[in-house]
């Protein structure tokens, strides 16, 4: 019977990241040990990974551990999704479009959220950032490529 | 001994020029500024900066790009402490005691004690860059690939020390660590490795992407779910600045962190990432009750900030006696050198006395001004704690978008970030700790090229690690350090085993 | 219906051109493949900054960086032929990278409207002090007596160190143990140090070591010595004449780039060359300047062309 189910969760997510290493890094030579290759290190570390994974899952089975915790599914799927909704419309878009769309993306994340205030906040926020990044910092951040071209 | 004096006195006056003394709080300011902002690093401000420099007198210009680099550590601490965010290699450890500060309504005290350690280590590593600059270097190339290897494993054991919890947990994401780090080209053959397909990471993850991922948005995602947990940390602020208490219990912790982030800091192989780790490393051994640290002990913060400056500070001597540049930041200040026509190098010292006693005269006063612009920064900071969450943390993570795009204005950079974010919820949700990780990935790359050039002089033998002392010496110190820290946990396990 | 399609194709190319001739109206994207701080880099922020005065509207570096150069490079020749992305390409990406990597996304002679040549870093021939030999003649001869002793630094494959030092060894007949180390500053301190015997390199990254007498310096790869070293023989001089080659770094614009663009930008480079400050810095830092017949993009294709078939025909003996 599985005793500590956190550590037995574990112990599988490392001996598939061990697999997932192994068959990524197969193709790659490993050398000799006079001149090692690309795909040594990434082998050997791939092999401890998944032997460090059944060791943990082994030893879930003999000592009592921790529960799993419950994973929520607002906040990550709203942030992360904002990040990436960002990382996708940067280019194309630019900050303008980007910044409140990441802003107001994220709020989503949070009960206590005041869209007035938000919205608000979101469009300062990014005004505040373009000033600061683009002509404080002068780092090449797209504006708005559609209207001023960069 | 009175040429020192007189070297030193030239550098002061070259640095307390009123022009100069500006170019060198313009730097610090900027540098803090980019430190404090997540994502946005010394790396990409310098190169953006670069252009700017072209018509400046080659002295004035370096002093501001130097502030700037020593700036941002300063800044990144800030990061870490408040928000979690390490902005900096070297400030991954203040985010362990410093952040859990912060929460204790502790922020003030935590940001203070960094600054006047920073301060306190910055004073000391100067000296010893004015004093003991050449020697020192000579001492440097004593390191070869082999030397260099065995430093990293004892590194790498600094990971099990590290952590609260299981010893197996934090050697399983050491060893994951590592094995992102091998993601990317290979450095010798440029293989695409492990990229999954990817052309996103075909050049390798970044620091700063990880970094936010799993410190930075893993936190914003844990605060999300405990609401109760994210309004402590604003019902009480306490104290605004360390008591003559803490500074008392800090004395020590400052000095051995200076000691150690300097003498790593000289190492040209960019040793000095391991000062931070080695430095709360140490303090934990030391401390009577190890158990408060991870919890919000000063110590924890206290030594390795000043690690962290005093290694930024050394980390000069590579650059300025030998030309050659430890880190990523140091190549940037050789290429912004040679712009100006000065090739960083043996012949700095003496070809150009003004530029070298000038920068190094230039280090402390930059300090100093950190310290006076950070102090009364450390109101506002703290204040800024009271902005609602629910605007917090958009504003996090905003920021942590730019700054990750304009690393190097990559888009998919960002998306990397999210999905690190969901891999640090990850682990916090399965009992793991990240900072092991971090360590792991800090020091793959160079573990792995030093273990191959090694082993290629060595035409293969293992027994060069063994047999060269110093290398041998490192690796002895690894298995002590790992033995001493595993002992402990394995008898507690045993005694577990044996209750049940 | 045909007249206004006519109209709008019309319309199109007039707007067109009309882009050429205001051309440019915002900041021109320049990428370097290579990290800030470089060789390459240092040499594009040089012409850049003075380029930007001739065109009125800021160069901005962008670095790109990965598998020698070509991850810069890729992307930068798939940005739209606007004018507005350039490129500085280089000896390696231009050059050696058709031979060395076999899925390169590009063909450096067909994918390219080539701009002009920037300037050029003459590659030495360098060894640890420990290295008993004292000239580039007794350095042929030690060399082929130890040749299973010798180690040799890199900086990985494709990156300059790596593709004239396997250059030297096709020549010289030699396998040494190549050394592969992250850049050429930490394969420096391993020469400083003596742990590596011999490199080959850019003079920019040599000069203070040599100058200070902590490495040996053989030979410099140009028919002339280098005023910033005029201690140094040539090759020629030292007995290895067949030994020429230099990293050079030309601006290169992604194909379909309008002519006009490119004879604009191409006259920039030609004045950034020719004005006094920046020809001070890039002789400064050992550089060779193109003649003024070099300095045309007819000239810097077919120059292309040669360098493309003369790594291939190293690249292919060196294995």
């Amino acid at each position: 019977m599985i005793k500590a189910p956190q550590d037995a969760a574990g112990g599988g997510l490392l001996i598939a990241l061990g697999l997932v290493g192994v068959w990524e890094g197969a193709a790659l030579a490993s050398g000799s040990l006079g001149h090692v290759g690309p795909g040594l290190l990434p082998l050997a570390l791939s092999v401890l990974s998944g032997m460090c994974g059944l060791i943990l899952f082994a030893g879930a089975f003999r000592t009592k551990g921790s529960k799993l915790d419950r994973w929520s599914l607002r906040g990550p799927a709203c942030v992360l999704g904002a990040a990436i909704a960002f990382g996708l419309a940067i280019k194309p878009l630019g900050l303008v479009i980007a910044g409140p769309m990441a802003v107001v993306l994220a709020a989503l994340a949070d009960r206590e959220t005041r869209w007035t205030e938000t919205l608000i906040f979101a469009v300062v926020m990014t005004v505040f950032c373009v000033g600061l990044f683009r002509y404080g910092l002068s780092l090449p951040i797209p504006i708005a490529p559609w209207l001023i071209g960069s | 001994m009175g040429d020192l004096f007189a070297n030193l006195g030239l550098g002061f006056s070259t640095a307390v020029s009123l022009e100069n003394l500006a170019f060198c709080f313009l730097g610090c300011l900027v540098g803090t500024l980019v430190g404090v902002l997540p994502g946005v690093g010394p790396i990409a401000t310098i190169a953006m900066l670069l252009p700017l420099t072209f018509n400046l007198d080659p002295t004035g210009a370096l002093i501001m790009l130097a502030g700037i680099y020593y700036g941002a550590q300063y800044g990144g601490s800030t990061g870490a402490i408040l928000l979690h965010i390490p902005g900096e290699v070297t400030s991954v450890v203040t985010t362990l005691d410093g952040h859990q500060m912060a929460r204790n309504g502790q922020a003030g005290i935590a940001l203070g004690i960094a600054a006047l350690g920073s301060f306190a280590a910055g004073t000391m590593a100067t000296i010893v860059v004015a004093v003991l600059a050449v020697p020192l270097t000579r001492l440097a190339l004593l390191f070869g690939a082999a030397e260099y290897f065995a430093l990293m494993v004892l590194g790498l054991t600094l990971a099990v020390v590290l952590v609260r919890g299981s010893v197996l947990k934090a050697l399983s994401v050491t060893i994951v660590g590592l094995l992102l780090s091998t993601v990317g080209t290979d450095l010798e053959t440029g293989e695409e490795r492990l990229t999954l397909g990817l052309s996103a990471l075909t050049g390798g993850i970044h620091f700063v992407v990880l970094a936010m991922g799993i410190f930075g948005l893993a936190e914003v995602l844990r605060n999300l779910e405990n609401p109760e947990h994210r309004d402590a940390v604003k019902a009480h602020i306490g104290r605004l600045l360390p008591s003559l208490d803490d500074l008392k219990r800090c004395i020590g912790p400052i000095l051995r962190g200076t000691g150690l982030g300097a003498a790593l800091g000289i190492l040209p192989g960019n040793g000095a990432v391991l000062g931070p780790f080695a430095s709360y490393s140490l303090e934990k051994k030391l401390a009577r009750d190890p158990s408060r640290f991870g919890r919000g002990a000063i110590e924890g913060v206290a030594g390795p900030e000043s690690a962290n400056n005093a290694g930024a500070q050394t980390a000069f001597i590579p650059l300025l006696t030998l030309g050659i540049p430890p880190n990523a930041v140091m190549a940037l200040m050789v290429g912004a050198m040679t712009i100006h026509g000065i090739i960083p190098g043996p012949l700095v010292m003496t070809k150009s006395p003004t530029l070298f006693w000038g920068m190094i005269a230039s280090m402390w006063i930059g300090n100093l001004m950190l310290l006076i612009i950070n102090l009364p920064l450390i109101g506002l900071w703290v204040r800024l704690l009271r902005v609602p969450y629910r605007l917090m943390f958009p504003s996090i993570l905003l920021f942590c978008c730019i700054g990750i795009y304009s690393t190097n204005n990559e888009a998919s950079n960002v998306i990397m970030m999210a999905i690190f974010g969901l891999v640090g919820y990850g682990l916090q949700k399965f009992g793991f700790e990240p900072a092991p990780l971090l360590l792991g990935f800090i020091l793959g790359g160079l573990l792995e090229e030093k273990l191959r050039q090694a082993l290629i002089l060595s035409r293969g033998s293992f027994w060069t690690f063994v047999q060269r002392p110093v290398s041998g010496g490192l690796l002895l110190l690894a298995v002590v350090v790992f033995i001493l820290a595993v002992l402990p946990a394995i008898r507690e396990s045993r005694k577990k085993a044996l209750i049940e | 219906m045909k007249t206004l399609i006519a109209a709008i194709a019309g319309l199109a190319l007039w707007a067109g051109a009309a882009d050429a001739q205001n051309y440019p109206t915002r900041a021109i994207k320049l990428v370097v493949p290579f990290a800030a701080g470089g060789p390459t880099d240092v040499v594009a922020r040089i012409v850049g900054n003075n380029m930007s005065k001739t065109l009125g509207q800021q160069i901005v570096i962008e670095n790109i960086v990965g598998a020698g150069g070509t991850t810069g490079i890729t992307q930068a020749s798939q940005a739209g032929p606007d004018g507005y992305t350039l490129m500085m390409g280089h000896m390696g990406t231009h050059g050696a990278a058709p031979a060395l990597y076999p899925n390169l996304k590009y063909d450096p002679t067909k994918d390219f409207e080539p701009v002009g040549m920037a300037a050029g870093t003459p590659i030495l021939i360098v060894a640890s002090k420990a290295t008993p030999a004292n000239d580039l003649k007794e350095f042929m001869v030690y060399a082929k007596a130890n040749n299973q002793k010798l180690n040799q630094a890199h900086a990985g494959v494709g990156s300059v160190s790596h593709t004239t030092g396997q250059m030297l060894n096709v020549q010289l007949g030699i396998k040494p143990a190549l050394v592969p180390f992250s850049g050429t500053g930490p394969a420096l301190n391993d020469l400083v140090a003596g742990q590596i015997d011999f490199m080959c390199d850019q003079i920019v990254n040599l000069v203070p070591q040599i100058l200070a007498g902590t490495i040996k310096a053989y030979a410099i790869a140009t028919p002339e010595r280098s005023p910033a070293l005029p201690n140094v023989p040539t090759t020629k001089e030292a007995g290895l004449p067949d030994y020429q080659v230099s990293a050079w770094n030309a601006i290169f614009a992604p194909k379909g780039t309008p002519k006009e663009i490119v004879a604009k930008v191409n006259d920039a480079l030609s004045k950034a060359l020719s004005d006094e400050g920046t020809r001070k810095r890039l002789l400064d830092l050992g550089g060779v300047l193109p003649s003024d017949a070099e300095r045309t993009p007819q000239w810097l294709a077919g120059f292309v062309a040669t360098e493309v078939d003369r790594w291939n025909k190293v690249i292919k003996a060196a294995n």
